[in-house]
Formats: C-alpha cells, sequence, structure tokens
C-alpha cells in the first residue's frame, strides 16, 4: 500500500515537471537548505540556553517564547521546500532507510518539542532540577540526526 | 593557480580521499551540520542588528555568548571544506559556483570586520535599546544575504551543468 503511494506520487504530472525543469529542482533545495540554517539558529540559541550555555542573562522562557515563531515557520518553510523533493523522487525515497529512519526522527522531533520540550521552556527557570539539561541534549540530538539523515539520502541511496 | 590544483589533484593524498567510500559522505555530512551550527547562530545575531528577532537580548550579550559556538561551527565547516577542495580540487577548480563561494566569504568577511572595527565600537550606547543604527542594521542586512549566497553556491556546486554560460566559455575547467 505504501509503495503504491510512493507510485502514485512518483507519477503525478507535478513530480514530472519537476524533473524536466533545470532549475526547479537546485531553486527548492537552496531553499531547502536555506530554511534549514533558519530552523538551526532558532532551535540551537534555545537548546543551548537549556544547557546552560550561550544568552545566559536573558530568561529562558523569554527566548524561547521569541524563537518558537521562527522555529515553526522555519520549519513551515523546510516542509514546502521538502515536500517537493519527495514528491519528485518519491522511489529513490522509499527505497532508502535514511528516509524512512529521517521521518520517524522527525516525528519524534515535532512530538517531543511540542510535549516535553515547551513544557520546560516555557516554564519559570529553577524548578525543574536537571530536567532542562536533558531535554536541550535530547532536541540537539534529534535534530542534528534528521540532518544527517537527510544528506544521507541524496548520498548513499 | 591552475597548476596548484593539478598538483594536489596528483598527491596520493588526495587520490586516496577521493578514492574512499565513506571519506566524502563522512565529511559533507559534518560540513553541513557544522554549518547549521555557525549559519544559523549568525543569522539571529544578523537578525538581531537588523531588528527582526531577539529585541530584549543586549546586543553585546551574543558575540560574548554566542560566538565562540559560532566559530567553532565555522572551524570545523573550513576543515571540512578544505578536505573536500584537497580530495577533488579539480572538480571544483572550474566550477563557477566555487569560486562565487569563495568571493562571497570573502565579502562577508570583510563586511564582519567592517562591522567589528567600525560600527559595533559604539555598541554601549545602543547595546539595550531597540533603535539600531542605520550603519548596524546595514551590516545585518548585507550579512544575511551573503552568508544566505554562500549557502546558496554552496549547494549549486553539484549543479555542474548549470554554469552560466560566460563562464563555460571561458573554458576554465577544460
Amino acid at each position: 500500500m505504501m509503495q503504491s503511494f510512493f507510485e502514485w506520487m512518483q507519477g503525478l504530472p507535478f513530480s514530472a515537471w519537476m524533473l524536466e525543469e533545470t532549475w526547479a529542482s537546485p531553486i527548492i533545495q537552496c531553499a531547502h537548505l536555506v530554511a534549514l540554517v533558519g530552523f538551526a539558529g532558532a532551535v540551537l540559541v534555545v537548546d543551548m540556553r537549556l544547557l546552560g550555555r550561550g544568552l545566559i542573562k536573558t530568561p529562558l522562557n523569554q527566548l524561547a517564547r521569541e524563537l518558537d515563531r521562527w522555529m515553526i515557520w522555519s520549519f513551515v518553510a523546510l516542509f514546502v521546500t521538502g515536500a517537493p523533493q519527495v514528491l519528485s523522487t518519491a522511489l529513490k525515497q522509499y527505497y532508502s532507510p535514511f528516509f524512512w529512519w529521517k521521518m520517524q526522527i522527525i516525528v519524534i522531533g515535532l512530538l517531543f518539542n511540542f510535549t516535553i520540550r515547551r513544557r520546560v521552556a516555557f516554564a519559570e527557570e529553577g524548578t525543574l532540577g536537571h530536567w532542562p539539561k536533558v531535554v536541550g541534549f535530547l532536541s540537539i540530538g534529534i535534530w542534528t540526526s534528521v540532518s544527517v539523515y537527510a544528506r544521507l539520502i541524496g548520498l548513499l541511496s | 593557480m591552475r597548476s596548484l590544483f593539478e598538483w594536489v589533484d596528483a598527491l596520493p593524498s588526495s587520490i586516496a580521499l577521493r578514492e574512499s567510500l565513506n571519506a566524502y559522505p563522512t565529511m559533507l555530512t559534518i560540513h553541513v551540520v557544522s554549518m547549521c551550527l555557525f549559519a544559523g547562530l549568525i543569522a539571529y545575531w544578523d537578525m538581531r542588528l537588523v531588528g527582526l528577532t531577539l529585541r530584549k537580548v543586549p546586543v553585546s550579550n551574543i558575540p560574548t555568548r554566542l560566538f565562540p559556538w559560532a566559530l567553532t561551527g565555522y572551524g570545523i565547516n573550513l576543515i571540512t571544506g578544505g578536505l573536500l577542495l584537497y580530495s577533488q580540487p579539480m572538480r571544483y577548480y572550474g566550477n563557477f559556483y566555487f569560486w562565487a563561494k569563495m568571493a562571497l566569504m570573502l565579502i562577508a568577511g570583510i563586511n564582519m570586520f567592517w562591522f567589528h572595527y567600525a560600527t559595533y565600537k559604539s555598541v554601549q550606547a545602543w547595546d539595550q535599546g531597540r533603535e539600531i543604527p542605520l550603519n548596524a542594521r546595514l551590516a545585518g542586512i548585507v550579512s544575511l544575504v551573503l552568508w544566505a549566497a554562500v549557502v546558496v553556491t554552496g549547494r549549486m556546486m553539484a549543479y555542474s551543468g548549470l554554469m552560466p554560460g560566460w563562464w563555460n566559455n571561458l573554458n576554465i575547467g577544460a
């Protein structure tokens, strides 16, 4: 069932257009990379603060609330520029283990962010013991894994 | 310049790196991850200067607290980028986007030094305020555009078939 879904995506006129149009893939890939930088910065500034590094003179919840919208909108940009790449190379993605690992970790990352990380980052500082450090460390690990697997789809698939 | 690239290309260590199955994916992956660390933090510093975000954070806090991390990312980025170039110098020699990226990095560096030694000297006067001087805002915009262009040209290096016609006419890579 999943394979036929990917075959359907690969067969869409939009996928054919993406492959035929010389500049479509490069432009979308470049935009994806710029969005990645925006996302990584927003995540890192808060995660480093959770780890007790970086902008320690600024209250954590203030920093987290301000960068939350940048993180969300950068992720939206990553999705908007990532989806056409998946559509146009759907079967390559389907047969790549890195694609599936990347997707699983993205889901874990989103769940982790909207359930645990946000709650810890938005809480009053000093009330959660060592949990902010654990959360910051896990968040950096999760999103680093996503970018590593993303890079490996193109290189080793 | 070409003979230097050809000399490196023929070095046994360059050939060994080029022929290794794991070296290229490993270096490129570390290059991308370290780019996220460096460019991600620099982007938010630039956006603070422009006044787009982190407006309650004193400007001088960012270089003090974030630049050591950004520079660590930059250092790793330089090492992995250097190794990528070392492993395939002739692939990059004729690549327009490689030279464009190098030129953009140089201009971004000049912009950074100019800002640091000119505009940033008066930071105490506007450190806490929401009103950033025009020079600082301009430096932030220029830096954002330049580093985005560095990222874009870096990605475009993979598309050797999409180089400008005038560049192809120069036959540099031939």
